[in-house]
């Protein structure tokens, strides 16, 4: 598998990571006190599936057990971004 | 849209016959003679119109087409695929057949699959070689036992031949399992399944369009979409690398795109991509008669008829459309055949490779109408789906044909999401080859 | 056309006198047998050079036809020469090495390898069409297993022995700045260039020495080889891997190399992440498709110097050498100095060539272009090569057909930055022009390591530990000469039959009937036919399956393609693949007594527990009547501090935990954001902004992860440390009506009288003498109960202690089984067991629980709808009316008309109550306590049950309160 640059950690194989899914504003919680059950359910079951850039959570459960968004090519698997989850480093 | 169910009034591409004349009096007359075989599916030029349009030239698309035309009358159906027919996720399987689901849905489902299968090498005149060899799934818990347990009484209830044996039984029929106490994941029993077995999944293929194409039916290779038009909420038709077909019933049946498809008619899928790899090794002389299956140890084997051990896994642990397979996959399934075979050790794997799976929220399919009016799915098969092709093909050429879903498939629509009426396959599906 | 003179050999063996090149060690002798045959080679032969010194020509027979086959490549590749060796099928004999003692069989052939009876089908062979197995065998269905059986007799293998064998096999990691895949001498010199560059290199070769086809040339080659291995040798950056095979690339440079023939393991897999890969893969040599090119004698032209010049073998008596190429005259060349007739020299690039080669049991005579017949034993063709591009397909660059050079090329402008292209792969030279072209490249593939090293070091992270050094900034690009190919003539078949693919008996004809009846693209024709899918994995047949198909089909190559190679370059054994065993067991400190006192072991997860010491229903009766103990140590367990814990748990669990006072627990589900019941366990409050919470042990390490997502991603804001101390502490839960004398025997500092220290509360204190112990009174047994964490290291001392201490109380161990017993009578659900994949909150008895009027927490929405559905399933007791029947766990409750309404989740026979007691899901219309429901026996019967109330024993809860 490819390397993961990991904010924390630096590059890593992508072994010692755990893909989490979509991440940023797409896949967003709606409000619990007023979503309806059509937004709840997109939010639990639709997400991109796109071939190409993706923008995606990703933990490293073996290393620094950190969480963190990743862009990805999703043919590639070149990650050409990392930001690690509440900001800095 | 199609008002009757025998298809009256449709155009036809040719006369609608059944492929005949595979046989072994033809071998031999064809050995003496010298003579050429008829061509298995000939080539046609692309027409500008076809009454349904199917995307996907893989065992769902091609046996919807069969039965579009034989059980329906509409013949005037084209199948477009973008690489060559059985390229995808039917030519990259584990070819693994069995009917011993959880749910009552889906234990009716497949069991009408594997009695499509059983009589299918006769009904396309094409020998799809479908072993019955009896299908293992191993426990080494008494977690997976109890599922085990609950899969058989199930199936029994829906007549479906399953039972819960115990390790000396098991050993009996794989005498090169370990079931000794003293490994880390001892065998305790399995689900044995005896209907269940392997087939040749190119020869289901190529048997679905031979017959498809005697139909009438045209397959059109090399023929990539690249949009589909929707005008008021109807499809009017597909635009293609080979130019546009106007049409107002479109199938989508890709798999690993299945979602790329319906973002072109506009629909949203709750499906991710996944790679689903699979390793064959050199051939050795036939010592493994059943299909073995081990949830715990993510993996899943069978020896072919020449004598290669074909394994498979559990889908990649992150969402890809890459197909370059990963050593990852390789070490670990080697592992863990050799956890439960370790004379194996010697084996050498040959190749390895990875097919794209679309993956629903409950390890469920996809099936029937959308919101856009003639866009119909058959996707989100994940890693089940060559099992399911014949009973796919028959229901969704039933629900084109009546415009309605049939019965068969009323747990599988799309609308179960949003409805949160989700299909209980999850627990039994996580590693259910 | 050149038609030399008959010239007879006097060599009656065909050993050959000293060669400059040999590799044989003369002056030793193994013993081996043949088909049980003794037979002698030397140290440095190959069992197939052994074989053939000893005048055997036929060895194997076809898959379909059982035709006789020798030697063709006389390499790793050579399709005829798969042999059994002891208990290890499919050894490739012209590639393995000769060892003392060698049991070699021939594979596949009955009875024996001079007279196969299968050899039959050859007869039958235009009967047996490509695909005729999918062709006939139709009718009547009942009739096809049989046909199968008989189908699987013909696979063409060795045997595998039952029994595992007990060789070791190994794995090592290694980060070199460059892999060079290829040792022959674009390879040794790329390596030696990037290691004088400063680059870390491993150089792998198939082969067993390096040198490529240097080693079977003439005395320039021979000089060239020495001064390129002496420069290996000298660069200690140089790791030299031989007999090994990079066996793919995959993203980011992650390769497998296969090393095999080293002491002490049978192979050793070393996973590389290598900063560039240099591919320098050489040339295969390309069998020729002509009519009888399978008959044992038709060697390539490689083969031929290889079995001359490494091995001193006489590979035939008289020979026609066909060439288009200088190596195919130099072959011819080989032959004529060390004695070989050379009968005839057939020149393609002069418009010569041959029709067929005749014989039986192998060549007699070769009939030429124009009809000429020369009676020859030897037939060599030097015909073309073909790239072997596998780990250039796989870093992204599909070849494509040059027909000036009459193969497919890599284009190394496709490739990405880290992956470069050496030697005979890219282009033919002289040595001096290859080895040029290998320097340059190994340069540049340094410089390029270089820039990925600092990119991989360029990444920001939080830690500032010193790192290691980053090599100097980019010098310009390195530039690499161009290696100019001469034109070769497209000779892939002559069109008069043969085979296409001898591993797998296909032949030409084949091949064009499948293309005429639309099997005709690539991929599909390969399929069909099965050529190119044997253990040469098409590195011989591939190209010309494609010129087949090509010439059918009237398209060009290019235009036709090539298939897909895929992984592995070589086959891998399963042993190297796996390593040595290694699935992690987790064990709790207590394991050593447990053993010691007849505990009988149960696989929970990672965990190995004590399922029971014997008896486990005396052990429920133990903890019922007296005192008993458990090993707990399994349970996750997640020490929480900081100022914002409530608001953790409240948004975690369904229940509240604002009001949570210090010193007290409470027990708490949580559901995950579909309302599917995730896990459980209880939580305790040890100070102000210190908690323990635990969870089930299956679940520890997904709610640690659910926990760390909340927090990290949704409130980075709230203060809240989470640490995982599962196995910082060692868990005994002690149970049982004289459980209060037993600790209180053991326990300073806390008076445990229920005034001060009352059900559900937690306290901290010292237990045998061991400080800082966590003592939760809590009750999944229903009993009076402690449940004591302590720090692990102390776990065993406090156990044994607690079992002498109690001795007189009589207390008793008991493990997992008489507590499934136990909370089954108390009602208690096991999530996972009593729940599925898809049980929502409602539907697991925890309707009480679930607080709605909370602002918020995770699956509150589907929860909130679920309780408005209504019409759920229900978690219900059951009691068998007959009271001796014990219905299996997954038994199926049954409707009215026979309908799956529900099945039985948990049941057991209640040591307690002397009766079958059971928990349940239920479809609500069932769920009525009282109503009695049909349970499926899995033996057939009906049982007739009674809903009650989940809990069985001590519903008021009285005991577990004194």
């Amino acid at each position: 598998m490819m390397l993961l640059p990991c904010p924390w950690c630096g590059p890593r194989s992508a072994t010692e990571f755990r893909f989490c899914g979509e991440a940023g504003e797409a896949g967003a919680r709606p409000d619990p006190a007023t979503a309806t059950p059509e937004q709840w359910r997109r939010y639990l079951y639709l997400h991109a599936n796109p071939r190409g850039w993706s923008t995606e959570s990703w933990y490293h459960g073996s290393g620094c057990r950190r969480y963190f968004t990743a862009e990805r090519h999703t043919l590639t698997n070149e990650v050409r971004s990392t930001t690690a989850a509440g900001g800095a480093p | 849209m199609f008002a009757t169910s025998n298809g009256n009034g449709h155009r036809r591409n040719g006369n609608g016959t059944r492929p005949r004349g595979y046989s072994a009096w033809d071998l031999v007359r064809h050995g003496i003679t010298g003579s050429d075989w008829p061509r298995a599916w000939r080539e046609h030029d692309l027409r500008d119109h076809y009454d349904v349009v199917i995307i996907g030239g893989g065992v769902h698309g091609l046996a919807a087409a069969h039965y579009l035309a034989q059980n329906h009358g509409i013949t005037d159906v084209a199948v477009l695929d973008r690489s060559w027919i059985g390229g995808g996720g039917s030519g990259r399987n584990t070819s693994i057949l069995r009917s011993n689901y959880l749910t009552p849905d889906g234990v009716r489902f497949y069991d009408r699959s594997v009695k499509l299968y059983e009589h299918l090498a006769a009904d396309l005149n094409f020998n799809v070689m479908f072993s019955q060899r009896g299908h293992l799934t191993l426990a080494h818990n008494d977690a997976s036992l109890r599922t085990m347990r609950w899969r058989t009484e199930v199936n029994k209830l829906q007549g479906v031949d399953s039972e819960v044996i115990d390790a000396d039984e098991v050993k009996k029929l794989v005498p090169y399992l370990d079931t000794s106490s003293d490994t880390r994941y001892p065998i305790l029993g399995a689900l044995y399944h005896p209907p269940g077995g392997i087939v040749r999944h190119d020869a289901v293929v190529w048997g679905y369009a031979r017959a498809a194409d005697a139909h009438g039916v045209h397959i059109h290779q090399k023929t990539e979409v690249t949009g589909i038009d929707v005008e008021r909420g109807r499809v009017t038709g597909v635009q293609t690398s080979r130019g546009r077909i106007a049409t107002g019933t479109v199938l989508n049946a890709t798999a690993g795109w299945s979602s790329l498809i319906s973002d072109m008619a506009g629909v949203a899928m709750p499906v991710q991509t996944f790679p689903l790899q699979a390793a064959v090794t050199e051939p050795v002389k036939p010592f493994l008669d059943t299909v073995v299956v081990s949830g715990t140890l993510h993996v899943y084997v069978s020896q072919t008829d020449r004598g290669e051990l074909v394994f498979g896994a559990s889908v990649d642990p992150f969402a890809s459309y890459s197909i370059r397979g990963s050593l990852e996959f390789s070490e670990g399934i080697a592992g863990h055949v050799l956890e439960l075979m370790p004379a194996l050790s010697r084996m050498r794997l040959l190749r390895q490779w990875a097919g794209l799976c679309d993956m629903t929220p409950d390890y469920s399919p996809i099936m029937g109408p959308t919101e856009v009016e003639g866009f119909y799915v058959d996707v989100g098969w994940g890693t089940y789906g060559f099992k399911a092709g014949p009973v796919s093909g028959e229901a969704m050429a039933d629900c084109i044909a009546a415009g309605r879903p049939p019965e068969i498939i009323s747990a599988f629509g799309l609308d179960r999401f949003l409805a949160g009426r989700l299909v209980g396959e999850k627990g039994a599906a996580a590693v259910g080859h | 056309m050149t038609i030399l003179p008959i010239t007879r050999s006097t060599a009656t063996s065909g050993r050959l006198g000293p060669q400059p090149g040999e590799v044989i060690d003369r002056h030793r002798t193994l013993d081996f047998t043949w088909n049980g045959r003794v037979l002698q080679g030397h140290p440095g032969d190959t069992l197939a050079s052994a074989l053939t010194a000893a005048g055997e020509r036929v060895l194997s027979r076809s898959y379909k036809y059982h035709r006789p086959r020798g030697l063709s490549t006389a390499s790793y590749l050579d399709p005829g020469a798969l042999f059994q060796v002891g208990d290890e099928p499919n050894v490739r004999g012209a590639h393995r090495l000769l060892r003392e003692g060698d049991d070699v069989r021939s594979q596949n052939t009955w009875p024996s390898l001079a007279f196969d009876l299968k050899a039959v089908n050859g007869l039958a062979g235009r009967f047996l069409a490509p695909g005729f197995y999918y062709k006939t065998f139709i009718k009547p269905e009942r009739l096809w297993p049989s046909y199968e059986k008989v189908l699987r007799t013909f696979v063409h293998a060795g045997e595998i022995s039952p029994v595992p064998g007990t060789e070791v096999y190994d794995k090592r990691y290694a980060h070199p700045d460059v892999v060079v895949a290829g040792g022959g001498p674009a390879g040794m010199a790329a390596a030696v260039a990037a290691a004088r560059a400063g680059a870390s290199v491993l150089l792998v070769e198939e082969e067993h020495q390096l040198g490529g086809h240097l080693r079977w040339g003439g005395s320039a080659e021979l000089a060239a080889l020495r001064e390129l291995t002496a420069a290996v040798a000298a660069e200690p950056g140089i790791e030299v891997m031989t007999d090994s095979v990079a066996g793919a690339r995959f993203d980011d440079n992650w390769i497998p190399i296969v090393q095999r023939s080293l002491p002490g393991v049978a192979e050793r897999l070393v996973k590389a992440r290598a900063k560039t890969l240099v591919v320098a893969a050489g040339l295969i040599e390309r069998p020729y498709v002509f009519a009888g090119n399978d008959l044992p004698g038709v060697l390539l032209s490689t083969g031929v110097r290889r079995l001359v010049n490494l091995h001193a073998v006489r590979p035939g008596q008289r020979a026609v050498v066909l060439t288009a190429n200088p190596d195919g005259d130099a072959a011819a060349a080989d032959l004529a100095r060390v004695g070989v007739d050379v009968a005839a020299v057939i020149d393609a690039r002069r418009g010569e060539g041959i029709v067929a080669a005749h014989g039986r049991g192998g060549v007699q005579s070769v009939e030429l272009t124009g009809g000429r017949r020369v009676e020859a034993d030897l037939l060599v063709t030097a015909v073309g090569w073909t790239a072997p591009t596998s780990l250039l397909n796989q870093s992204g660059d599909d070849p494509v057909y040059d027909p000036r050079t009459a193969r497919f090329r890599p284009d190394p402008a496709r490739l990405p930055d880290n992956v470069l292209a050496a030697g005979g792969i890219v282009g033919e030279g002289s040595t001096d022009e290859l080895v040029a072209h290998g320097d340059a490249t190994g340069r540049e593939a340094a410089r390029r390591a270089a820039r990925v090293a600092r990119r991989l070091a360029a990444v920001p992270t939080a830690v500032t530990t010193p790192r290691p050094p980053v090599p100097q900034p980019d010098a310009a690009p390195v530039v690499v000469p161009e290696l100019v190919t001469p034109d070769h003539p497209e000779l892939f078949t002559n069109g008069t039959g043969g085979f296409v693919d001898q591993c797998e008996d296909v032949g030409l004809k084949e091949l064009r009937t499948a293309i005429r009846e639309g099997y005709d693209s690539v991929e599909l024709l390969k399929r069909y036919t099965t050529a190119t899918m044997g253990p040469t994995q098409g590195k011989l047949e591939t190209v010309n399956m494609v010129a087949v198909l090509a010439q059918a089909t009237g398209r060009t190559m290019a235009e036709t393609g090539t298939t897909t190679w895929r992984p592995m370059y070589a086959p891998v054994t399963l042993g190297a693949l796996a390593g040595r065993p290694s699935e992690p067991v987790r064990y709790s400190p207590m394991q050593p007594w447990h053993e010691r006192h007849g505990a009988v072991p149960l696989v929970a997860g990672q965990w190995i527990r004590p399922e029971h010491y014997g008896d486990p229903a005396a052990e429920v009766t133990a903890v019922r009547t007296r005192v008993g103990i458990i090993d707990v140590t399994p349970i996750g367990k997640l020490d929480l501090r900081g100022p914002d814990i409530p608001k953790l748990l409240e948004l975690l669990y369904v229940n509240k935990w604002q009001r949570l006072a210090v010193g007290r627990v409470r027990y708490g589900v949580m559901c995950a954001e579909d309302g599917v019941v995730l896990d459980d366990g209880v939580t305790g409050r040890l100070g102000e902004d210190h908690y323990l919470c635990s969870t089930t042990s299956s679940g520890a390490a997904t709610v640690w992860e659910w926990v760390e997502n909340w927090l990290q991603t949704a409130h980075p804001e709230w203060q809240v440390h989470v640490t995982p101390v599962t196995t910082a502490y060692a868990s005994i839960n002690v149970a049982g009506p004289h459980s209060r004398e037993l600790v209180g025997r053991l326990v300073e500092g806390l008076d445990l009288a229920s005034e001060a220290f009352g059900y559900m509360n937690v306290r901290s204190a010292t237990v045998a003498g061991v400080a800082d112990c966590v003592l939760w009174r809590i009750g999944f047994t229903g009993e009076l109960s402690y449940e004591i964490h302590v720090p692990a290291a102390y776990g065993l001392h406090v156990w044994e202690r607690l079992m002498a201490a109690g001795e007189d109380l009589g207390v008793t161990p008991f493990g997992v089984e008489a507590q499934r017993i136990l909370r089954l009578e108390k009602g208690h659900a096991i999530v996972g067991q009593d729940t599925d994949g898809l049980t929502q909150g409602f539907s697991a008895g925890l309707g009480d629980l679930i607080k709605l009027d909370k602002p918020d927490f995770a699956g509150k929405p589907e929860l909130a709808w679920q309780h408005e559905r209504g019409g759920h399933p229900r978690l219900v007791g059951l009691r068998p009316v007959d009271p001796t029947i014990v219905p299996p766990e997954a038994s199926q409750i049954l409707d009215r008309d026979g309908s799956i309404a529900g099945r039985i989740t948990s049941s057991r026979m209640s040591p307690t109550l002397g009766r079958a007691i059971c928990l349940g899901q239920l479809e609500p219309d069932l769920a009525e306590i009282g109503t009695r429901v049909t349970v499926r026996h899995p033996d057939g019967r009906d049982v007739v049950a009674e809903v009650t109330d989940p809990v069985h024993v001590d519903p008021e809860g009285a005991r577990q309160r004194v």
